[in-house]
């Protein structure tokens, strides 16, 4: 089922045209009992990958492959991890990446897909110059 | 951010599905930033100031901006 409409879809595919390298979409989810939002955002990331050739899916069994959440550090699903090629972006995505946070999805991928994070030089510099030690970021938002 | 510093790692979380999360970083809110599980952000800052806030320095002197 198509969730865009054809002109979205257009407009979108010219977004992701960007795109130089390969960016795989890991949705973490489980097969029994997956809550509703892991089937809107499988819907959601399959409608990506078919306006983009360098852009796959890959579902991991949250439940069956432990070792794999773990490595993502994935404690909740859905939860959609960026890769480039199978490089960690370190860009996740918790909760079904629908509504408002479908552009910031095609932004993530945008981003794992280039080699330009966008940001200023000002920024660049201060990031390069001020983070020694890791760094967590959890942006909390909601769809509307 | 995270594209920039293999030590940063970016989550955007939906906060109505994981509602356990928003409540322990009390979330009434969004956008809200959470860091290293402690610093929070509140509403959409300015690039330079949010890069200050998550790297921890202070946002320049700018006018509060932590409306939420």
């Amino acid at each position: 089922m198509a969730l865009l409409s054809e002109q979205d879809r257009q407009t979108v595919r010219g977004h992701l045209a960007a795109i130089q390298h390969p960016v795989k979409l890991l949705l973490f989810t489980q097969t029994i009992g997956a809550p509703e939002t892991a089937l809107i955002a499988k819907q959601v990331l399959d409608e990506v990958t078919s306006l983009n050739d360098l852009v796959s899916l890959e579902e991991v069994n949250f439940v069956l492959d432990r070792d794999r959440a773990e490595q993502y550090g994935v404690g909740h699903i859905p939860a959609v991890v960026l890769l480039t090629g199978n490089e960690d972006t370190r860009m996740r995505f918790l909760g079904a990446p629908a509504g408002y946070e479908f552009m910031s999805l095609i932004e993530a991928v945008i981003l794992a897909g280039t080699s330009d994070s966008g940001l200023a030089p000002e920024s660049r510099a201060l990031i390069a110059r001020e983070v020694t030690a890791p760094l967590d970021i959890q942006v909390f938002v909601t769809p509307t | 951010m995270a594209r920039e510093s293999p030590l940063i790692r970016a989550t955007c979380v939906e906060a109505t599905e994981f509602m356990d999360l928003s409540r322990k970083f009390r979330v009434t809110g969004v956008p809200k930033t959470i860091v290293n599980g402690s610093t929070e952000i509140l509403g959409a800052l300015p690039e330079d100031m949010f890069v200050r806030s998550v790297v921890g320095l202070p946002e320049d002197g700018s006018p509060g901006d932590g409306q939420a």
